[in-house]
């Protein structure tokens, strides 16, 4: 018996109001990454002007920021592997991929944090130099809207512990959660680039 | 009871109760900040007068009846805040936005009622925030409504500084937010909840004037999110994103290094162009939409007009430079804004041509609606004609930051979307509350309202030419200045009629929403979908799922209902004609 469905034929199977609203919750979302884009290329776009300034000098970035680009890398792995393994309706892993996931962001965040302080026990604060203030106040920026994914991403694992019920619905919710933390997982490797290479 | 009340009326998630929330709120802040601007005028036009009245209501700001400096910046930078932000934004896009836009596409509800409610609830205590600014240590923020660092970013540089200028960011940032999910849901609901048959070259210009107005807001305004957010940290955490080096405020050397003022100048503008078309399309759009309805004709050109809006909001994001032309820019870069700034002219022009065709033969009825809808072409007119000199950098060299580009902005942004709002209001009060408002009382506000108001802001162009700079807070010490006097005496009577003339509409206001004339479902024999439905709409808007038929122009028909058809009319009742 083959199991294996993709969001598309589920999608299909349920015509009306659920996508109608798997619709508009996906143009919302999209819209919305359209106006985080903007602020990110204010931020680093200021970067790039600031950057011709005299005063700019580079400070030691933590070694940390590279673990923390890879917990979130293998985060969104394990959000992949939620996906699959729903799709093969193997809930079980779905729910562990699903932790994983969730974890994963939790310990980019706590990473973030780290970094921060190892950067201040160095004696790098905010108004150390241009590029300090920079790096602080992006990677702050961009912490903030991880938070606001991890919100969407428990909003994803709950209907994946009752995923087994509503399956359209389950894979509305999980592209949601997809789209929405792939796309942090790529701002965070164009603003990690930026500060670290720029 | 109470709580049914508070559900339906106060915490709604109904797109009529918070377009009606958006409006009355924008009104509230309407008053406010022609207050402002009456002290502005009492100072400009009666410099060093003694209002001992004032005084006494004012102890801080006028003490002893005559304005201070600082309190007059702080007028000038809240004057122009709230009437940009607080008052044309609400009322004219969030409001008539929020209102029309369901309504007009043939929908129940905003694709995201919820979002819509807290959409609400933010901007009010963003509004809230920007009013309480004036009554902390300091006062207002006093930087212009532009918040240019260093003025903006040092604590000690004027009073308004202080937490003023702190307030005034808080409150932009909440604005931002809020404007972004009212924008984002506008963008979700036209493209997703459109009635069967109503394509997109089927909506109304109005829908599609709010459509493209809601995609600049969400990709222009969050960079200044960013720039705030540097500005706080400039002004709070030591940074020196936007401070300079060098910099000596109140006989000290601050300790800042190598920051660009500039940069906030670009990241200001990059929100502050796009914004004023955000304002600016929405009037155009709504005048274009309520003429027809008393030509009794299909309008000219909609497609074209269409196309028009849309270029215009392309490269309304990419012309932002040329506020800057006298920032020590490249004229190799101020060569490039001055012929994009231009460039917009062009579908400008024709769609103004476009709603001037649209009048072409036919029998004008002019109701109220219709005076404050065609003095809309007037203004746009008259006011685009100076962007020909601000556009161009050579010329904007001489006229910047005088009173030449005031009388400018305050045509476009200021009279062309007060007069479409005034339209608006006159035009849909009998949908929003199921009663008419009074026609006397209406035309009499139309000309207390179109007359002072161009006096005004022609006349400030001349101040301009004679090289009157803005935001000074008295010109008596100028001797090239001093034949001015009677020029800015007679600008300030006049505004003081402007303001004057507004007690009608309120009275107005208020009187018809209890007294007024009960209106019928579609009292301007009007075609689009909100006429479909009883006024006011019921909660979900339409009995039956509308089903559209046709465009949304179709006049001078022959039909029982008289000479137009409504977009539901069937094809096989009354041929489609687009």
């Amino acid at each position: 018996m083959n199991m294996v469905m993709d969001s598309r034929s589920l999608a299909a199977s349920q015509p009306g109001a659920v996508s109608l609203r798997e619709d508009q919750l996906r143009l919302g979302l999209w819209m919305f990454l359209a106006t985080v884009t903007m602020l990110f290329a204010a931020f680093v776009s200021a970067y790039i002007v600031r950057r011709s300034g005299t005063d700019w000098r580079q400070v030691q970035l933590p070694a940390m920021l590279w673990v923390n680009t890879l917990i979130l890398a293998v985060s969104s792995v394990a959000l992949e592997a939620a996906s699959r393994s729903g799709f093969r309706l193997r809930w079980r892993q779905a729910e562990l991929a699903m932790g994983a996931a969730l974890a994963g962001g939790l310990g980019f965040l706590a990473g973030q944090f780290v970094a921060w302080r190892e950067m201040m026990a160095a004696g790098i604060y905010l108004p150390t130099s241009p590029h300090a203030s920079f790096f602080f106040v992006i990677t702050g920026a961009h912490a903030l809207h991880v938070v606001a994914a991890l919100a969407v991403l428990t909003w994803g694992a709950v209907a994946t512990r009752s995923g087994a019920t509503d399956v359209p619905a389950w894979a509305a919710r999980m592209e949601l959660c997809r789209t929405f933390w792939h796309y942090l997982g790529a701002v965070w490797l164009v603003l990690f680039a930026l500060v670290s290479l720029y | 009871m109470t709580n049914g009340f508070v559900r339906r009326y106060i915490f709604s998630t109904d797109h009529k109760i918070i377009g009606i929330q958006y409006i009355l709120t924008g009104l509230i802040m309407a008053i406010v900040g022609a207050w402002l601007a009456v002290l502005i005028r009492l100072q400009l036009g009666w410099p060093e007068h003694q209002w001992v009245f004032l005084s006494r209501l004012l102890p801080k700001g006028m003490p002893s009846g005559v304005m201070t400096p600082e309190f007059y910046l702080a007028v000038v930078t809240m004057h122009g805040t709230i009437m940009v932000f607080f008052f044309i934004s609400y009322v004219l896009v969030s409001g008539f936005g929020n209102y029309l836009v369901p309504l007009q596409v043939g929908a129940r509800d905003m694709a995201f009622p919820f979002l819509n409610m807290l959409s609400y609830w933010i901007a009010l205590l963003s509004a809230v925030v920007m009013v309480l600014s004036f009554f902390v240590e300091g006062g207002a923020a006093a930087a212009g409504w532009t918040a240019y660092p260093p003025l903006s970013a040092v604590a000690s540089a004027v009073p308004g500084s202080q937490m003023g200028q702190t307030l005034w960011i808080l409150s932009m940032a909440l604005f931002i937010a809020s404007f972004t999910m009212s924008g984002l849901n506008i963008v979700a609901t036209v493209f997703s909840t459109r009635a069967p048959g109503l394509s997109m070259m089927r909506l109304p210009l109005t829908v599609w004037s709010f459509f493209i107005a809601s995609i600049l807001g969400l990709l222009a305004f969050p960079p200044l999110t960013a720039g705030a957010v540097m500005l706080l940290f400039d002004r709070h955490f030591g940074t020196s994103f936007f401070l300079p080096s060098g910099l000596v405020v109140a006989g000290k050397l601050l300790p800042n290094t190598g920051g660009s003022p500039l940069l906030w100048q670009h990241l200001f503008w990059f929100l502050g162009h796009p914004e004023v078309y955000v304002l600016i399309l929405p009037a155009l759009g709504i005048a274009f939409d309520i003429l027809p309805a008393f030509t009794r004709k299909p309008v000219f050109g909609y497609r074209i007009s269409v196309w028009c809006l849309v270029a215009v909001g392309c490269l309304s994001m990419i012309v932002w430079g040329h506020h800057m032309f006298v920032s020590g820019m490249s004229p190799f870069t101020g060569e490039y804004f001055s012929l994009v700034t231009l460039t917009i002219t062009v579908p400008m022009t024709i769609f103004g041509v476009n709603m001037l065709a649209s009048l072409w033969g036919a029998k004008l009825e002019l109701r109220t609606p219709m005076l404050f809808a065609l003095s809309v072409i007037a203004m746009f007119g008259s006011g685009g004609f100076g962007g020909l000199f601000l556009g161009n950098a050579t010329a904007d060299m001489q006229l910047h930051d005088t009173y030449f580009v005031v009388g400018h902005f305050h045509m476009m942004i200021g009279g062309v979307t007060l007069l479409a709002t005034f339209a608006a209001i006159y035009f849909w009060f009998p949908k929003m509350f199921g009663r008419t408002m009074n026609e006397t009382l209406g035309r009499l506000h139309f000309w207390f309202t179109f007359g002072p108001f161009f006096v005004i802001f022609f006349m400030q162009h001349f101040l301009g030419l004679q090289g009157a700079p803005r935001r000074y807070y008295a010109f008596t010490a100028f001797d090239y200045l001093r034949d001015t006097r009677g020029q800015n005496l007679a600008i300030s009577i006049a505004a003081l009629l402007l303001v004057s003339g507004q007690l009608l509409f309120l009275v107005n206001f208020v009187w018809s929403l209890f007294g007024g004339l009960a209106a019928k479902a579609n009292p301007w024999q009007a075609t689009t979908l909100e006429w479909t439905t009883a006024s006011p709409p019921p909660h979900g808007n339409f009995e039956t799922q509308p089903v559209v038929e046709r465009w949304a122009y179709e006049y001078g028909v022959q039909t029982t209902d008289g000479d137009f058809a409504v977009q539901t009319v069937p094809a096989r009742n009354v041929p489609v004609t687009a």
